[in-house]
């Protein structure tokens, strides 16, 4: 009872995890590019509307709303500085390091609106419930169904609307797209811009099942969905997903046989161990298989 | 000189060893988060054979780059088919890992009645090298910037030999490499692991010159930042990556009147140097004009 007790604590925590995953998976999976500044861009998109809230008190659902807006808007910023102007393959390790830039800056700006290091985020529906002995947070299971429905949306959104069918497009061969006539710019614009919707609305639901913001909150977003991404594996929307769950599962069952300080240490461990035997993740090896094929024809 | 300026002159120096390593597995065409693992395990690895054996400090110095050698080539070994992110990934979870598992290690000893050793996430106190042998913050700016210009030299002499143009060439593309006849591998494996080394005598003297240590030195930040050295700096020269140190933790202590606002400003301001020097100041192609300047003949 107790290990099924542990595991639904964590698959209910790695659906956090899973969105956060996702986003970093449609950013990379179109842009084959790592934005190292998405966390900081929901650390900051949530303590701007926080602010907001402390002068204009819009409520919890103009907290959420303008954290949607700030974050594609700050996103669409990262993507304009840091990763339009780059092309090429050497593109790819500066547009890492401007991003890495701009979330140092993102965080300063983040710790201004922030003085006293944290502040309480408004939390909803706090009760919870027991399913016989399994003890059940509401808001929790609220953060699985809602992460549920995004995941459905996401797909739909990449698989039956136009936008998405571009957005493979660029994904799967951007020159190509680009003379068959794709405003790719826009096109990758429209990513960031998507990615930082979702990465807010996974943001605002970690934050107020925890409660609070701490500055921390950045650098954590950034770590643990480039974690649960690389544990799926690398640009599989499925895989993301399923990292994610994993990754919560992992650590809820750490936490509770081997003691706190010992989850990130196995986390890494996991990863390390993942990597160096099959090197595409959980789901994604048939990938790796064919971008190395790409990258090794004549 | 005032002790502020020597106090961040010896950082720049400091934190140029790392830089260069990360300098060094660029060049092989990989991308590291892990380097700040070698500088840690440097400067533990000094600090144990230091205190625990009393060991003399030029040997503790080389048995801790032998260390931080070893492991790297155990890591390039380990991680031998893996590039881009993957690689990168592999040594950031590499890097976590000795981190995090230093928070665990608890070996507290007491010597000449103060408490010392290995313990925890309150780090390792107490190597007191400098103090034994009164140096005062001058003297190790010295030795530091001694220790500096043996390597630079060095890494000047190693481009100007085949080993280093054939490690461009695999930078830059693996099947140009193969087709010439240059197997990539092993040069992938000895630059990682020589970068290693190089970080983690970087690390040796930053725990003399701290005289503490603790495993929060060393966390991402450090490798992320030793990475963005070197890419603002440029790939060019060895050169380089030692002026992106100076133009970061120079630029940062020259605009503290603005403290406030500083990281704002700098963030911005790299972002804008990468678009106008996306190969960094110090360019490849900078470089060979550089080159046929003073020995009259390009790459």
């Amino acid at each position: 009872m107790e290990f099924l007790q542990t595991c639904i604590d964590g698959l209910l925590f790695g659906s956090a995890y899973s969105l956060l995953a996702l986003s970093f998976s449609l950013l990379f999976g179109v842009m084959k590019r790592i934005n190292l500044a998405f966390g900081s861009t929901l650390l900051l998109s949530a303590v701007f509307s926080l602010w907001i809230d402390s002068l204009f008190s819009i409520g919890i659902f103009g907290i959420f709303f303008l954290m949607i807006a700030s974050s594609a808007l700050i996103n669409i910023y990262v993507e304009k500085l840091c990763f339009y102007p780059h092309s090429g393959k050497y593109g790819a390790t500066v547009s890492m390091i401007s991003s890495f830039a701009i979330w140092m800056q993102l965080d300063e700006m983040s710790s201004f609106l922030l003085p006293d290091r944290t502040a309480s985020f408004p939390s909803f529906l706090p009760d919870s419930f027991f399913l016989k002995d399994l003890f059940i947070r509401i808001d929790q299971l609220f953060l699985f169904l809602i992460a549920v429905f995004m995941t459905s949306i996401f797909f739909y959104v990449l698989y039956k609307t136009n936008y998405g069918l571009l957005l493979r497009g660029v994904s799967f061969d951007g020159e190509l797209a680009k003379k068959l006539g794709v405003n790719s710019g826009k096109i990758s614009s429209f990513a960031f811009a998507f990615s930082g919707i979702f990465g807010a609305i996974a943001a605002f639901l970690i934050l107020s099942t925890e409660s609070q913001v701490t500055p921390f909150f950045g650098f954590w977003c950034t770590l643990k969905g480039l974690v649960a991404m690389m544990l799926g594996g690398i640009g599989s929307l499925p895989g993301a997903i399923i990292g994610g769950l994993f990754l919560g599962l992992v650590e809820s069952n750490v936490i509770n046989y081997l003691g706190a300080e010992y989850r990130d240490i196995c986390t890494y461990l996991i990863l390390l161990f993942i990597l160096v035997v099959k090197p595409g993740g959980i789901m994604g090896s048939a990938l790796l298989r064919d971008e190395r094929a790409a990258s090794e024809r004549i | 000189m005032s002790l502020y300026l020597i106090t961040v002159l010896t950082n720049i120096c400091l934190f140029s060893f790392i830089a260069l390593s990360a300098y060094l597995i660029l060049i092989v065409g990989e991308v590291s988060f892990g380097q700040q693992a070698f500088f840690g395990i440097g400067a533990y690895s000094l600090a144990i054979f230091f205190v625990y054996f009393d060991f003399s400090i030029i040997s503790s110095i080389f048995f801790g780059m032998l260390i931080c050698f070893c492991l790297a080539l155990f890591l390039s070994l380990l991680t031998i088919k893996l590039s881009g992110l993957y690689f990168a990934m592999a040594t950031l979870a590499f890097a976590e890992v000795f981190r995090l598992s230093m928070n665990l290690v608890r070996f507290p000893i007491e010597k000449e009645g103060r408490a010392t050793g290995l313990n925890g996430p309150e780090g390792f106190e107490n190597i007191r090298w400098i103090f034994e042998n009164n140096i005062d913050p001058l003297g190790f700016f010295y030795i530091t910037l001694i220790t500096l210009t043996i390597l630079v030299i060095s890494l000047f002499i190693l481009e100007r030999s085949f080993i280093m143009k054939n490690a461009r060439i695999v930078g830059k593309d693996i099947i140009l490499a193969q087709s010439l006849g240059i197997r990539p591998r092993p040069y992938r494996v000895f630059f990682i692991g020589t970068a290693g080394a190089i970080s983690g005598l970087g690390g040796a003297l930053f725990a003399l010159a701290n005289t503490y240590i603790e495993p929060a030195m060393f966390g991402m930040m450090l490798g992320v930042h030793s990475l963005a050295y070197t890419i603002i700096g440029g790939l060019g020269l060895p050169i380089g990556p030692l002026l992106g140190v100076f133009i970061d933790i120079g630029l940062l202590e020259s605009i503290r009147f603005l403290s406030e606002y500083r990281m704002i400003i700098f963030g911005g301001l790299v972002a804008i140097i990468l678009i106008f020097y996306p190969e960094g100041i110090i360019s490849p192609r900078i470089a060979s004009r550089i080159k046929r300047l003073f020995f009259n003949k390009g790459l």
